[in-house]
């Protein structure tokens, strides 16, 4: 690991004195940094969480124009389940993708803050992003099976991390499908292509693809969105055996599914963290009016 | 990013079917719809039609080339009618048509030659050789039929010319027909009667004579006119009787139109074969067994430019034969049956070649008739009276387009021949055929020459090689550039790059093709020219530059790599990638002395025994590029692009790296789109035109060499199109070269369409 890098001088050379709040749009790298304050205010609540997987500190996040993320303070309890929930736009998928970086993908997207996983600032400048993705992995709210065998979908991510030996595979195949509760449905038809399995098969497939490279967070960005109740249950259950091994991090539409698996859970509007806390408390007793408003279905 | 609205619904305050819809309301709708569903089909379906028309039409234009000429009877006299009681069929001893096959004329044997119209066998005018006692022997005509020779039964020969006397009064044609005596010349002092006379040259220059006698020696004579400085001309001749070293007896004899070979054909089947030089004996170089059980060689007849030779035998079989060059000959030259034609029933009784082509018609015993061509093999019609009686004279007319013949029963025919395509044939076109001078089969493809001597060479087999030559170095370059830089762009270029490079590139693709091939054959051509070693260092050198600068950015720390934006570092290697090239040129000069001994074309030339020609394979590679890697760059770019972000971002964050990703996940899922690029870039390649045209010579020449040029069909069509008459044979070749490059292009669509349906039906469902 890492030490931590907080030493890191986020001055970029276009950064003046006394600039207004609203950040400038587009055109500037990932990691030209902004020296500007936002604006807004956060008025989140948050809890500290003893060993934190990966801590959120003062996060700000921008596609380019307004933040769309703003001042989010928060911590990712080690194998647990965190979710995320709040109404569409609010952020929390962006949030997410922040985790393992794939919102550097997008052109003009800004950041200030650290995230910081087990130490190392993820976004520091000597930080490999394929290393942190093997480490950090994600399902996707689509599943996205690639256009080969069920087996070759799984093998990929061992592939490319250079494993060659093909005992191996099959024992890293059969694992995660096993883990992702697939096995007994495939194990027949490895060698068929994935996308003739079924929408709830394929979520399955998916996470069983991430849990193969054996990464340490599973990134789930709504993963039952598209799936019926009975797959989704699946999922679900998948998820609370998962949480074993993994550190799962999920965004869900869906207050009950939030209730149901998750740990903790953290509500977002309208880009900042309202509230973060134990998911019962969350529930239950929720310190502020925003969250009982949106957890008892006055809007979303 | 995307944010789906919570859906908010309209309360429902309609029926559901609103009855207050005016009926004319809907109506109005119905009709629209009605309208527009039957525009829209008549468009597509008049598309489709105009498609088939179209293929219609080039298929009618090629169809006459594969039909076999017609021959109808126009009409028929008997002999004794136009000599007018002076003699029967036994007294004929010539026969002739003008050009307008208007006029012919019947040699008697007697000496009397007259005209008479054709269509109805009355005598237009007459004209007596004295022959004193003699008779006539034997007779022959020049090709177009207006000389004559005689031989008599006292040993001389009597050169004749006919003269139509043709006149145009009011638009018609009226003829006042003369023959004129130009020489009489004693071949036989021992007065024997001439049986069978060949001749060749002409009475002012060098003449050629020869004869067999009825006592079976065979004689020659050979005389040439000098004209001095002064004009006074000088004659000499030369009289000689051929040593008899044959068996058998003399049949048939024939003189080529250079003078220089005599060839005598006897009744055991051989073919004899002398040389002739002025001033000297005939030198006898060979003698052929025709087959292996011949027949009498009853004729021997040149077809039109005097090489090939046409032998009859009296089996029916008819083959064609010419000298080819052999080394191990001591003449150097060897006489060789290259064509055999269909064999008739009976004997064959006469041969008259065709003065337009390599074409002649054939007679036999039991009056069947032959229509054939040698250079296409071709058998074009079998015709005949069905008496019965045997051929006795064939007298093709001058555009053999008709032929008097007549029969031993005394009848006199005159056939109609439409016969417009005798050279054409799946076997010109696609198989080798032994041409005349050539020392073996060849696929060749020479169209036109300066004389009606000469042999169309019609395969459009060198053309093919063309089109896929070309093609083959274009999509060659092509491809890897043009999907490369399509995988960059769409994979790794910086975004705002991207913006800018994609629509240059697509503009490239609306350079129009002459400018390329202007500059590809002008301006490229010579200055590749000058350094064909260093453009082929480059080729080796520049990949390897690329991947060597790729590998040593992996070695610069991540601080410095993470301050460029992924997709603007790339910009670092144009400075390389130009010193390279430099660097390249700067090497030309050394690389040619040390490796190819100063001079590349030399080299060539020495090494690989092919010249380097200046517009070549190459030079079309890099501007047929021009013209090919933008639509293959455009397409594969839309389709890698099309790839599903989700895949991508899967991929991406399971830690693949981006090159990761884009070949094992981007690349095949774009696969379908990828093929289809390439195969309309080939279908593009296959038919352009102006590029080849001009930045190849166009050497119709079937070599793999990326050093030499090479003649598509397409360009052949429009180098060949001006010096094709509507109609003719080569005009319907270019068509029939039309259509094939149609099936090319239309079996590479249809390939590249089936392949993309299975590679989409395998990815239909992201």
């Amino acid at each position: 690991m890492m030490p931590d890098s907080v030493t890191h001088d986020y001055t970029g050379p276009d950064a003046r004195p006394g600039q207004k709040a609203a950040p400038k749009p587009a055109a500037e790298s990932v990691h030209s940094q902004s020296q500007n304050q936002p604006g807004a205010k956060p008025e989140g609540q948050s809890i500290t969480i003893p060993d934190p997987v990966v801590q959120v500190e003062d996060w700000f996040f921008s596609y380019g124009g307004d933040w769309v993320l703003k001042e989010i303070n928060l911590e990712i309890a080690r194998k647990e389940v965190t979710a995320f929930i709040g109404p569409s736009g609010c952020g929390k998928s962006t949030l997410l993708r922040c985790f393992n970086r794939l919102n550097d993908l997008i052109d003009g997207a800004r950041h200030q803050g650290r995230i910081v996983a087990d130490g190392t600032d993820i976004y520091g400048p000597d930080l490999d992003v394929t290393e942190l993705r093997k480490r950090v992995g994600m399902v996707f709210q689509k599943s996205n099976p690639f256009p080969k065998t069920i087996y070759e979908n799984i093998a990929y991510g061992p592939r490319i991390l250079g494993l060659r030996d093909r005992s191996r595979l099959d024992e890293i195949v059969e694992k995660s499908l096993k883990d992702a509760a697939l096995w007994d449905e495939v194990k027949d038809r490895l060698e068929t292509s994935a996308l003739g399995l079924s929408g709830g098969q394929q979520q399955r497939l998916c996470i069983a693809r991430t849990i193969a490279v054996e990464p340490e967070v599973v990134l789930m960005d709504e993963p039952c969105s598209a799936l019926d109740p009975i797959a989704t249950a699946k999922i679900e259950e998948l998820i609370l055996e998962l949480k074993k091994d993994y550190t799962i991090v999920i965004v869900t539409h869906n207050m009950q599914q939030a209730a149901r698996i998750s740990d903790y859970t953290a509500y977002l509007w309208l880009g900042q963290l309202i509230e973060f806390d134990e998911t019962d408390l969350i529930f239950t007793n929720p310190k502020q009016k925003l969250t009982e408003d949106y957890i008892t279905g006055r809007f979303g | 990013m995307p944010v789906a609205e919570p859906e908010t619904r309209q309360p429902e305050t309609r029926k559901l079917i609103p009855q207050s819809d005016s009926r004319a309301r809907r109506k109005r709708r119905t009709l629209l719809d009605n309208l527009a569903t039957k525009v829209v089909g008549v468009g597509g379906f008049s598309i489709i039609a105009s498609i088939l028309a179209i293929l219609l039409f080039i298929f009618t234009e090629i169809f006459p080339l594969f039909s076999n000429a017609e021959v109808s009877l126009s009409t028929s006299f008997k002999a004794q009618d136009i000599l007018a009681g002076q003699g029967d069929a036994a007294d004929v001893a010539l026969l002739g048509l003008n050009e307008h096959q208007e006029i012919g004329y019947i040699l008697s044997r007697t000496g009397r030659l007259s005209f008479f119209a054709v269509k109805d066998g009355a005598e237009v005018a007459h004209e007596l050789f004295s022959l004193g006692e003699a008779r006539v022997t034997s007779a022959i005509q020049s090709l177009k039929g207006k000389r004559l020779t005689l031989g008599t039964s006292d040993g001389r020969a009597i050169l004749v010319e006919i003269d139509f006397g043709v006149r145009f009064k009011q638009g018609k044609r009226s003829y006042a027909p003369r023959a004129k005596q130009v020489a009489d010349i004693t071949l036989d002092e021992n007065r024997s009667a001439l049986t069978s006379l060949a001749a060749a040259g002409d009475v002012s220059e060098t003449l050629a004579l020869s004869a067999i006698t009825d006592d079976a020696r065979v004689l020659l004579y050979l005389q040439q006119t000098e004209e001095s400085l002064f004009g006074d001309a000088e004659t000499t001749s030369s009289q000689i009787e051929l040593e008899k070293i044959w068996s058998g007896t003399p049949a048939s004899i024939a003189l080529d139109a250079t003078v220089r070979n005599f060839y005598m054909g006897s009744d055991d089947g051989k073919i004899y074969h002398w040389t002739l030089t002025p001033d000297a004996a005939p030198d006898f170089v060979s003698a052929v067994r025709v087959r292996n059980s011949p027949g009498a060689i009853n004729t021997l007849n040149f077809l039109i430019g005097g090489r090939t030779l046409v032998a009859g035998e009296s089996t029916g079989a008819v083959s064609a034969w010419f000298l080819v060059r052999d080394k191990t000959s001591p003449a150097g030259w060897r006489l060789t049956r290259i064509h055999e034609m269909t064999p008739h029933p009976s004997g064959v009784t006469a041969v008259a070649a065709s003065a337009r082509g390599k074409g002649f018609i054939s007679g036999d015993a039991n009056g069947g008739l032959h229509l054939e061509h040698t250079t296409s093999e071709r058998h074009l019609a079998s015709f005949s009276r069905k008496t019965g009686s045997a051929i006795e004279l064939i007298s093709y007319a001058p555009k053999a387009n008709g032929a008097l013949i007549l029969d031993s029963a005394g009848e006199i025919a005159h056939w109609l021949v439409d016969n417009p395509h005798p050279e054409a044939g799946l076997k010109a076109f696609f198989g080798k055929v032994w041409y005349e001078g050539y020392e073996e089969p060849e696929h060749v493809w020479q169209s036109t020459g300066g004389t009606d001597e000469f042999e169309p060479k019609l395969s459009l087999v060198p053309l093919i090689f063309g089109s896929l030559k070309g093609t083959f170095y274009t999509l060659i370059l092509s491809i890897p550039i043009a999907v490369l830089a399509a995988l960059y762009t769409s994979q790794f270029m910086h975004p705002a790059l991207r913006s800018k490079i994609k629509p240059t590139v697509e503009i490239m693709a609306a350079l129009p093709s002459v400018v390329l091939g202007f500059l590809g054959g002008l301006w490229l051509a010579p200055r590749i020219e000058a350094v064909v070693p260093a453009v082929l260092l480059m080729s080796i050198l520049i990949p390897v530059i690329v991947i060597l600068a790729a590998r040593a950015w992996d070695g610069v720390p991540l601080r410095i790599r993470n301050r460029f934006r992924p997709g603007i570092e790339s910009m670092l290697l144009v400075p390389i990638l130009l010193l390279a090239a430099w660097f390249c040129l700067y090497l030309n000069g050394a690389i040619e002395n040390a490796f190819f001994g100063g001079s590349f074309k030399d080299w060539v030339y020495q090494t690989l025994n092919v010249g380097y020609d200046q517009r070549n394979a190459l030079v079309v590679g890099m501007a047929m590029g021009f013209a090919v890697i933008p639509i293959i760059y455009t397409i594969s770019e839309d389709a890698l692009s099309n790839v599903p972000r989700t895949l991508i971002s899967g991929s991406l964050a399971l830690g693949a790296t981006p090159w990761q990703t884009a070949i094992r996940v981007v690349l095949p899922t774009a696969a379908a789109g990828i093929f289809t690029a390439v195969m309309i870039g080939l279908g593009r390649a296959v038919g352009e035109t102006m590029i080849v045209l001009m930045a190849t010579g166009n050497t119709p020449i079937m070599d793999w060499n990326i050093f030499n040029g090479f003649r598509t069909l397409s360009a052949n069509i429009a180098v060949e199109i001006p010096e094709a008459p509507v109609g003719g044979t080569l005009y319907r070749v270019l068509f029939l070269a039309a259509m094939l490059l149609f099936m090319i292009t239309f079996a590479v669509n249809t390939v590249a369409e089936v392949v993309r349906q299975r590679l989409r039906e395998k990815y239909q469902r992201l």
